[in-house]
């Protein structure tokens, strides 16, 4: 099972085991980590499971598709390497993938 | 033995407290078949969350109201939340780009002003209503700021709406009052979008108007004028009556746990986001939504057959203990998990971000300045139709109650008619009936006719007249029927009291449920 690391806005790590083929959104619904809301349950329609991908991870992920890139354009505290959860579907090749949480999903 | 579990949702003495028979069904009847009005229901977080997201087996094109599902009721396209995929998709992607949070950011100061414009002249008072006061007030101004509507128009908008969404049962309204209101509203509103066309501003309208819409037919294009008054409808329908639902709910709940009110109120850079979103899991405004089916699908090993209405119980779901652990408790301090109030999949609420804001700035603004209220329940009142659930109208004792209370209340109701006092009118002659129905106050004109001691008469609503059937009078009580055939075929039973001028009740129109009505001696 590929390993997901989450790392709270405070700092507080959550290290999951995950289901290939399962979102990294709902991966994190599933274990209860905080910090992740994903009200539209992985439609890319409500930009709430926002996050920030690694440097080291960023070129592995699948690149960002249009309609990810509308709802990033429109999310409060976004970097250059924000992506929406949502968005990224559980591989084998991403065992080890770290992604740190926003200070909040919400306005 | 008990008696096996049934749920009416047009039961009126349900809306106080239906928690406890939503527990039942999440135990005893999971997937529910009510054969009177001839739906399904999904009560459990788990079963929710599946319906809402599997849109290969769940339309929303006959809209997410039961009464819409059951009627297979159309929409022009732009009313985006009535569609399925591509059709939804093209006018939400859209949508998408102007309803953000980083908008909504930009206006938070501006809205702030505008609850605090609310409030304000509150200071000082005994008694205010957390739906006059503010709830009828801060969403409508929002919206219309968001909008750039500019504000000598906002009061005709603001008004209409009112019009339509606050007629009460017991209120007397003045129809063709109403219905100047609204004519004058929708016309300065179309006046308001060619003018905008003019002066482009950095509002929503304007990017309504100059956005590239990619049309599902093929080709972009910008959005049409009658496409731009369906979104505008849309968006601030729904923006209006959910958020004022939201602030009566926080009136009530942090009314009835004073300890969590003076948490809050101590520290809230701390507890109002997360008393916020427990609020909206504890008390949704919207508790339900409809989906039409459109492939045999099975729960729990029984069938919910290609066509059949379903619905799925959000304000049930918010509560299942198998998500929230003491789900029927409000507590800010649990841990947050998602609720279901916003909906879930590609439908979800796209004014969320709008919602959660709104919230958070009354609950600050209202701590601020009213730390302690208590609720005047002899005077609130409490509505549920299968679309939204909450106050009417709760008036509130700033500080506690006082204690000679009960005799100095005041009724926050519109006056009584004049005639009141003198005895019932003559009842033969025109009436204005106004029914309150899901979607807004429906009009009808009633023409009764006497013969002898008996009436006859004919009923006028949406271009068609119909004789009545079945009238009784016994001087005080008031019935009779009419057939409908405008949204459908029904026999809508009206049955009320008659006070002066004016006849009060309800009208059970078939399986679409009661609603209120008034009639007055025209």
């Amino acid at each position: 099972m590929p390993k997901i690391v989450y790392i709270e806005h405070d700092g507080k790590e959550h290290v999951v085991d995950a289901t290939v083929g399962v979102s990294v959104m709902q991966t994190a619904l599933d274990h209860f980590v905080p910090g992740i809301l994903g009200d539209c349950g992985g439609a890319c329609s409500c930009g709430t499971c926002h996050c920030y991908v690694d440097a080291a991870w960023e070129q592995r992920l699948p690149p960002i598709a249009e309609n990810e890139e509308i709802m990033l354009e429109g999310t409060l505290h976004t970097e250059a390497n924000s992506r929406l959860s949502c968005q990224i579907r559980v591989t084998p090749e991403i065992d080890g993938l770290v992604v740190r949480l926003p200070r909040s999903q919400v306005l | 033995m008990s008696t096996a579990i049934s749920w009416d949702p047009y039961r009126p003495d349900l809306a106080e407290n239906p928690y406890p028979t939503y527990k039942r069904l999440r135990e005893e009847s999971p997937l529910y078949y009510n054969e009177e009005y001839d739906f399904y229901a999904l009560s459990r977080y788990a079963d929710v969350e599946h319906g809402l997201r599997d849109k290969d087996n769940m339309s929303s094109g006959y809209g997410d109201i039961l009464e819409f599902v059951k009627a297979k009721s159309r929409m022009p396209d732009a009313v985006f939340i009535h569609q399925d995929p591509p059709v939804h998709s093209a006018y939400r992607s859209l949508m998408q780009r102007i309803i953000t949070p980083k908008r909504m950011l930009g206006v938070e100061q501006e809205i702030r002003k505008l609850c605090a414009r609310s409030l304000d002249p509150l200071i000082g008072a005994e008694r205010f209503d957390f739906i006059t006061n503010l709830g009828a007030e801060m969403p409508m101004r929002a919206i219309s700021l968001l909008l750039g509507i500019p504000e000598e128009d906002q009061v005709a908008i603001r008004e209409s709406v009112d019009a339509r969404m606050r007629t009460e049962a017991g209120k007397p309204i003045d129809l063709s009052k109403q219905q100047d209101l609204q004519t004058e509203a929708l016309g300065s509103f179309e006046e308001y979008i060619k003018w905008r066309e003019k002066n482009p501003s950095d509002d929503m309208m304007t990017e309504l108007l100059q956005a590239d819409f990619k049309d599902p037919n093929g080709g972009t294009r910008k959005l049409r004028r009658d496409e731009i008054v369906a979104i505008v409808n849309v968006v601030a329908g729904a923006g209006n009556e959910t958020t004022n639902r939201l602030i009566g709910w926080m009136g009530k709940t942090l009314a009835e746990h004073p300890d969590q009110r003076r948490q809050i109120a101590e520290n809230p850079g701390k507890f109002v986001a997360p008393a916020i979103e427990e609020l909206l899991r504890f008390e949704p405004p919207g508790p339900f939504m409809a989906r039409y089916v459109t492939n045999d699908v099975e729960y729990y090993g029984q069938k919910i057959p290609k066509g059949a209405a379903l619905v799925l119980m959000v304000a049930s779901a918010n509560r299942d203990e198998a998500r929230f652990t003491k789900g029927d408790t409000f507590d800010i301090h649990r841990e947050v998990r998602p609720h279901m109030t916003f909906g879930n999949g590609i439908h979800v609420c796209i004014g969320a971000p709008l919602a959660r804001m709104e919230g958070r700035v009354a609950m600050e603004e209202l701590l601020k300045r009213f730390p302690e209220w208590e609720v005047d329940y002899a005077n609130a009142v409490l509505s549920s139709t299968s679309t939204v659930r909450g106050w009417d109208s709760l008036p509130v004792w700033v500080g506690s109650k006082p204690k000679n209370a009960t005799v100095s209340a005041p009724k926050p109701v519109a006056p009584e008619p004049a005639a009141a006092a003198s005895g019932p009118v003559p009842l033969e002659g025109k009436w204005n009936v106004v029914v309150k129905g899901p979607t807004g106050p429906q009009p009808a004109v009633l023409v009764l006719e006497k013969n002898g001691d008996s009436f006859t008469g004919a009923q006028t609503g949406d271009g068609a007249t119909s004789q009545i059937i079945d009238f009784k009078y016994d001087g005080k009580q008031i019935s009779w029927a009419n057939q409908i055939t405008k949204p459908m075929k029904l026999k809508v039973e009206f049955k009320g009291e008659i006070s002066g001028n004016t006849i009060t009740g309800k009208a059970k129109a078939g399986f679409m449920g009661s609603y209120p009505f008034t009639a007055i001696k025209a």
